[in-house]
């Protein structure tokens, strides 16, 4: 189990930056979720703190001890990786004891037994891979992975190439396990679902750099930058434009965001009309024109309240919304006020 | 009213007319490419003066397609493979046994045990003892055939190893020259490989078709490796590094048995280009300082032929069998070849 400090880490390829000044400090036995589109650098970090590749600047350090230049098989990691990357010429057993041939472990079969166990698949340790489903796969994967007791576990999109029932399990499931080895533990997700349910601290990342560093409800709640605030959120949040003649805000905002969930039908308010309705099982989706261009609401309700055409008013707290400076970061404390001729 | 059983039944008429017309096709075809095989092996076992004998080649065929068309019928009543086999064999062998029983005889291959066969036949004077006993001519083309096929297998594992996961400079130039060199026909080299091998100084030795065979045959072997490399993915190695292994170690442990099957094909096409070669093994001798089956079977026509054409077939036989051995036995192999494939 390690604490694992990035310090201004860098990595560029020949022409491209793919992980830009990288600042984070983990703390032993967290599980930190790296979120961000595909192409933010979340995985070359991943591949980095692994030891597969060489950063091009800064340092990382285990424990507080640089390890940039041990090597990856030296550095007591283990990986997940999306495929799963089992070996298929190995049983799941070999699978399982592959990373244990090179030390030297008197109980290593034991111990394999005891991971299999714990993931669940003590009956298939004679199968081969290619006999196993998505979920064994992962499970093995996950296995051996842990059978060394590595100081760090790196999860590169583990569930991305499983079944949405599957994925919901394997969630809890994984959590569980870190949590019961108390092994510090990165997962690398473009899902921020699979992020803001598993992780203790979620890292958002965008184009390399690292945007908000913080719980899940920090980066839902109070977001640091617009690509936060536009990223995390499913439906997204509402994002207008900056200055609007509908809206009264202070010189420096640049954009308006308000989440869907914010805005609520009302006497009085904006007058919208609704254009499209979708039910979402627990609550529904509904968008309405209105002065402001087209917005986005969630009622909490299973029945729809309104049908396409219909003519209504919506209203929102002052403090759920937000707005952005023009270069993208959260102006504090601010907020913007419907202008009169907007009221009806 | 559409009569759905008339439509039915015309499309069953059909598609067995077209099951029909495709294996007739097929099988008349393949008549021009397996008689001559076929008839090889009934003159080598049926010559007695040493001309072909016609009479037993007709009844040869009869037995053949007897066989086969028994193993079709049982194909299909029994609707089993294996039995249908059997059956086909067992017909074949009754009757091969009624109609040629007789005419079989092994007196041709009697140059198998006879060192010095050909002096017997045609006289000492003739050849001036210059001809080797058979066994000489195989075992050299075993030590050519085989050696080659070792150093091809290596060097093209190693380096299409290399091309596939390295970026180097002048990667992508010497890869089109790969293709490149393919498109000379070998056979233009001729003369400066003559020279070469000449000033080298091993002219009259094995060495030289050795060196020169493999040298011709590296460039498409390593294009065709690198297509099976190219598919055992990264996340593979990787995982084996993080697991502990080496590079060295996961190549040998992880990404080498995922390309077995490619290294057993170009093995076996390597195999037997360096059995069948005649002209750079004729090239690059002057005189007689080696021999290998194919300058044996070639001066045995020579010197021999009008007085026992049963015995250059038998010489034949003789040749054909380790190829078709080899073939047979890694046949399940050479099938699985596209998996590889050739990308670029």
């Amino acid at each position: 189990m390690a604490q694992v400090t990035l310090k201004a880490l860098n990595k560029t390829w020949d022409d491209a930056v793919a992980v830009q000044d990288m600042d984070i400090a983990i703390e032993d036995g967290e599980f930190v979720a790296i979120l961000g589109p595909s192409g933010c650098g979340k995985s070359t970090t991943l591949f980095m703190l692994a030891g597969i590749y060489l950063p091009t600047g800064g340092e990382i350090l285990f424990d507080g001890t640089c390890v940039n230049e041990v090597e990856a098989r030296h550095r007591n990691v283990g990986i997940v990786f999306q495929s799963y990357a089992l070996y298929p010429n190995m049983t799941v057993l070999q699978n399982i004891l592959f990373p244990t041939r090179f030390q030297n472990l008197p109980d290593a079969d034991k111990r394999a037994r005891e991971m299999a166990e714990m993931v669940q698949i003590s009956d298939l340790l004679d199968r081969r891979p290619s006999q196993l489903s998505g979920g064994q796969q992962q499970r093995v994967a996950l296995a051996r992975a842990l059978i060394k007791r590595p100081n760090l576990l790196l999860l590169d999109e583990p569930l991305s190439n499983l079944d949405a029932t599957l994925r919901l399990t394997m969630r809890a499931e994984i959590r569980r396990i870190t949590r019961d080895l108390g092994v510090t533990t990165i997962l690398v997700t473009h899902d921020q679902l699979e992020a803001t349910t598993m992780a203790d601290r979620v890292v958002c990342m965008n184009k390399g750099r690292i945007e908000q560093v913080g719980r899940a409800e920090d980066l839902y709640l109070r977001p640091d930058t617009l690509f936060v605030a536009g990223f995390i959120g499913s439906p997204p949040m509402n994002l207008i434009t900056l200055p609007h003649p509908a809206l009264e805000a202070m010189q420096s905002a640049r954009t308006f965001g308000l989440r869907p969930e914010a805005l609520r039908a009302a006497e009085t308010g904006l007058p919208a009309q609704v254009t499209h309705v979708e039910p979402m099982g627990r609550e529904v989706l509904t968008t309405a024109q209105t002065p402001l261009g087209a917005m986005r609401f969630l009622e909490a309700t299973t029945q729809p309240r309104w049908q396409a055409g219909d003519d209504l008013h919506l209203t929102y707290a002052q403090d759920d919304a937000i707005l952005f400076d023009e270069t993208g970061a959260r102006i504090p404390n601010a907020t913007a006020r419907m202008t009169e001729q907007t009221h009806a | 009213m559409t009569d759905w059983s008339a439509l039915a039944r015309r499309s069953i008429r059909a598609r067995r007319l077209r099951f029909g017309a495709l294996s007739v096709f097929l099988a008349a075809i393949s008549i021009p490419i397996a008689v001559p095989y076929i008839w090889m092996v009934m003159i080598a076992f049926t010559s007695r003066r040493g001309m072909a004998e016609t009479g037993t080649l007709w009844p040869a065929l009869i037995v053949i397609v007897a066989g086969l068309c028994s193993y079709g019928a049982a194909l299909l009543w029994l609707k089993r493979e294996r039995l249908a086999i059997v059956a086909g064999v067992a017909v074949a062998l009754v009757l091969g046994l009624v109609l040629l029983g007789g005419d079989l005889h092994l007196q041709n291959f009697r140059f198998m045990v006879n060192p010095n066969i050909i002096e017997d036949l045609q006289g000492q004077g003739t050849v001036g003892g210059q001809f080797p006993w058979v066994w000489e001519a195989f075992a050299n083309s075993l030590i050519l055939a085989g050696t080659q096929t070792v150093i091809v297998v290596t060097v093209s594992t190693l380096a299409a190893y290399y091309l596939s996961r390295f970026s180097f400079r002048g990667r992508s130039a010497f890869l089109q020259s790969l293709l490149v060199l393919q498109a000379f026909p070998a056979i233009t080299l001729v003369i400066p490989i003559f020279l070469i091998v000449f000033w080298v100084g091993l002219l009259n030795t094995l060495y030289a078709p050795i060196l020169v065979l493999t040298a011709l045959e590296l460039p498409f072997f390593i294009f065709l490796m690198k297509g099976f490399f190219d598919a055992v993915p990264w996340d593979i190695e990787m995982s084996a590094m993080t697991d502990g292994a080496s590079r060295r170690q996961a190549f040998w442990m992880v990404v080498l048995p995922q390309v077995r099957v490619g290294m057993i094909a170009i093995g076996v096409f390597a195999f037997i280009k360096g059995w069948e070669e005649y002209v750079f093994v004729n090239g690059l001798r002057t005189g007689n300082s080696y021999w290998v089956m194919s300058t044996y079977l070639y001066y045995v026509r020579e010197d021999v032929m009008g007085v026992d054409y049963g015995m250059v077939a038998a010489v034949a036989v003789l040749y054909v069998l380790p190829a078709l051995v080899l073939y047979l036995f890694c046949q399940k192999y050479l099938t699985q070849m596209t998996l590889g494939g050739v990308k670029g």
